[in-house]
């Protein structure tokens, strides 16, 4: 049992922290986290810059077989997430990048590999990701919307939801049912869509704090060749259950806490109430502490699902333990930090906000444990599959 | 970077599993708990045997030379076994032994230990219960080339069976707390030195030692006069870190017998484990057991490669303190009214949680050295 990292992951992690702190001089103000990458042109504009930079190096096809330019392994790619996290760096599309790459490889024919794959790894192409409707959430397996063959075409009609950037992708993902009469699982196609395609309107869904994120996309008899399916027709499912489980260990999000925990100890040492600083509080110390050791264990688990990863080894359960995990401690540190901020917790981005409002932010950012498969239903996950309870008649 | 077990691992753990199954079923764990000494000396000879008690005692003393790593691996299973005896502070304390101690003591003391000849257990807490410095009180006072030692230890693990205990006392009130501790490894049939077993909720012999003007030479110092703190402090650190392995161990054990249980026991026309209330309960005990793991095991790991680890295994241990009492209280709660009874394993192994939260550090105290590891500075 060995954590020690060799020295050629050593030095590609020395790059990736180097090229961050760079980028990091350049970050506008206010911008923070996922939520502020679509947010607004400004920082649209700073997340594609980042994008090119890193495409630049080769970086968006790191783990790659060789033949499509890839340099370095599944570790490789988690340490980079580590060093974007850490210092709230955006440029890697988590959707083009980090979810339809892998597929593709998997599963694209080589026509659709030539198209796509080369706009992913220079950060030419911004994807976008068309799973939920509004009636297909957590069972994302009954949705509705309809890709009828028509010819050497698709014909698309219906509507999803939640898609993040949906307003800034050049393309996007997503299933769709393309046999009505077949069985739940075996009606649905992976299919890529142009979104530029006429017949696709894409409106804006606020968060509770204004934040422009996701979008309801309406397709409104959108043709789509028929040779933009992934995998085969009516398999979708099984090519979907392969891209929900991409970048599984979320390593980034755990460093992005690491260095919010880091900056809340200095505004802790910093600040004073009542003739002592916050840091000398045994209270704060103690709640502070509690949830730095959750964070650690959070690092550590996600080290060991990566470890997984790297043999084609980690199962559903282990990557639905990480993601609640993660998700749930990052709830109690936003929690906790808007607690220690008292009445300035509620400030947002202004010149009366501690710590640049991130708190304010963070606290209405339930993204992590109700996305990408909400948290309950990944506690379902681990007790069918990982410890084989069984189910309820 | 590679998180699998080795192949020494797998056979380390596959030893004691075996050996627990076939000697150690949950009914004579129980017996041994209700027993005046606590434990059984033909099983302790056969642990000591299969090279357990000197697994990370280096060969040229009579050990087997293996890492802290294995060490935390192999007891891992033994918590996972709950197998009853001295093992855990006899192997600590053969560390500091290691680590510390001048060669005489070492050729002496190692050898024996790892014959399973020899048991040791560990004089920490003073009646305020105070893991740190400021709870070392015991004096130990300098007269002609010896000590005069006067004061009482409490929880010392098996004190009434020990042949030696590694001892904290106070020489000198220094500028700080940590000024001024010495160490000693004391013969417990040293004139003076009396045993009383408290009786505890894990029943597993902790015991009030009183020192009643006991003699002890320089001989028996482990250390220099006043240097003892930072040789405690390691020993401390070793003894969190084993404990937090032993407790994971635990947690599985838990783990394992509540899903089982909940897949037989019908209630309802159903299995209790099909029921989504219980299901999301034993998810939460399941990454709450693999949490702990992952965090023990990393700061074994940089124990074991001699990287400072302070941090991590204060991390470690006030995070698997809360961890295996939160898995085995839902263990029992999830077995129903059976969960409770002296006969379900799940009770045993929620006693043993209670009884690990304290030693070699309760979770406050890690907290608070976190605290300052992390950075929060105290006003000066």
């Amino acid at each position: 049992m060995d954590f020690a990292l060799t020295g050629e992951q050593l030095e590609m992690k020395r790059q990736f922290y180097e090229a961050c702190i760079e980028l990091e001089k350049l970050k506008p103000e206010g911008f923070a986290g996922l939520e502020s990458w679509y947010g607004s042109d400004e920082y649209f504009g700073y997340h594609r810059h980042c994008a090119k930079e890193f495409a630049k190096r080769g970086w968006l096809s790191l783990n790659w077989p060789p033949e499509y330019g890839g340099t370095g392994t599944i570790i490789d790619v988690a340490l980079f997430a580590e060093a974007r996290g850490y210092h709230d760096i955006p440029g890697v599309d988590p959707f083009g990048v980090r979810m339809l790459a892998p597929t593709l490889l998997a599963f694209g024919s080589d026509e659709l590999k030539r198209k796509l794959l080369p706009a992913i790894a220079s950060a030419e192409a911004t994807w976008c990701q068309l799973w939920s409707e509004p009636d297909a959430g957590s069972d994302l397996a009954s949705l509705t919307a309809t890709a009828v063959r028509k010819g050497d075409e698709l014909i698309v009609n219906g509507q999803k939801t939640w898609t993040t950037g949906g307003h800034k992708a050049d393309w996007g993902f997503g299933v769709f049912k393309t046999d009505l009469g077949a069985p739940k699982h075996r009606n649905l196609s992976f299919l890529v869509v142009d979104m530029k395609t006429p017949g696709i309107t894409v409106e804006p869904i606020l968060f509770m704090d204004g934040a422009h994120l996701y979008n309801a996309v309406y397709f409104d008899d959108v043709h789509v060749p028929a040779k933009n399916i992934l995998g085969r027709e009516n398999e979708g499912w099984k090519v979907f259950n392969l891209t929900a489980g991409f970048e599984r260990s979320g390593g980034g999000e755990i460093m992005r806490m690491q260095c919010m925990l880091h900056d809340l100890v200095a505004y802790c040492n910093e600040t004073r109430r009542d003739g002592k600083s916050l840091a000398c509080d045994p209270l704060i110390r103690n709640r502070l502490s509690q949830v730095a050791c959750e964070v650690e264990a959070a690092r550590t688990l996600c080290l060991s699902v990566v470890d997984l990863q790297s043999r084609n080894e980690m199962s559903l359960m282990d990557a639905a333990g990480i993601k609640v995990f993660s998700s749930e401690v990052g709830q109690r540190l936003a929690s906790l930090a808007t607690d220690i901020l008292g009445p300035f917790g509620q400030v947002k981005f202004s010149k009366w906000s501690p710590l640049s409002g991130v708190w304010e932010k963070e606290y209405q950012n339930f993204m992590r444990v109700i996305a990408g498969g909400a948290n309950e239903v990944q506690k379902n996950i681990i007790a069918l599959y990982g410890l084989g309870l069984p189910k309820a008649k | 970077m590679d998180l699998r077990y080795s192949e020494e691992q797998k056979i380390l753990r596959n030893t004691v599993r075996e050996f627990a199954k076939r000697r150690v079923p949950k009914t004579l764990v129980r017996e041994l708990e209700e027993d005046a000494k606590g434990f059984s000396t033909d099983i302790w000879k056969e642990v000591a045997n299969l090279g357990l008690l000197g697994c990370a005692i280096p060969s040229c003393y009579g050990g087997v030379g293996a890492s802290f790593m294995d060490l935390t691996v192999l007891f891992e299973e033994m918590g996972r076994a709950c197998i009853p005896g001295p093992f855990l502070p006899t192997v600590v304390a053969s560390l500091t032994i290691l680590d510390d101690g001048i060669e005489e003591a070492k050729a002496s003391l190692l050898p024996d230990i790892a014959q399973g000849e020899l048991i040791l257990t560990i004089a920490a807490l003073e009646s305020e219960g105070i893991t740190g410095a400021k709870g070392i009180n015991v004096k130990a006072t300098p007269k002609g080339g010896n000590f005069t030692v006067r004061g009482t230890k409490f929880f010392v693990e098996m004190a009434h069976v020990a042949d030696r205990l590694l001892l904290a006392t106070r020489t000198t009130n220094g500028k700080s707390a940590e000024d001024g501790i010495t160490l000693f490894v004391a013969n417990t049939r040293t004139h003076g030195i009396s045993t009383e077993v408290i009786p505890t909720m894990g029943m597993d012999k902790l015991c009030e030692v009183r020192f009643d003007d006991v003699i002890l030479s320089r001989q028996d110092m482990l250390g220099g006069t006043d240097e003892g703190w930072p040789i405690w402090q390691k020993s401390l650190e070793r003894g969190a870190l084993i404990k937090c392995a032993e407790s994971v161990g635990g947690m599985q054990a838990c783990v394992e017998t509540t899903v089982n249980y909940s897949k037989d026991r019908v209630q309802y026309g159903n299995p209790i484990g099909s029921y989504q209330a219980l299901q999301h309960i034993m998810a939460d005990m399941w990454i709450s057991m693999q949490t702990s793991r992952y965090l023990t095991y990393e700061a074994a790991w940089m124990e074991s490669e001699r990287m400072p680890c302070a941090k991590e295994v204060s991390m470690a241990k006030a995070y698997v303190n809360e961890a295996y009492k939160y898995v085995t209280k839902w263990g029992v709660r999830l077995h129903g009214a059976i969960g409770t009874t002296r006969e379900q394993d799940v009770a045993l192994y929620y006693r043993k949680a209670k009884a690990a939260d304290t030693v070699f550090g309760g979770t406050d105290y890690h907290r608070d050295l976190v605290a300052d590891k992390m950075g929060l500075l105290r006003d000066s």
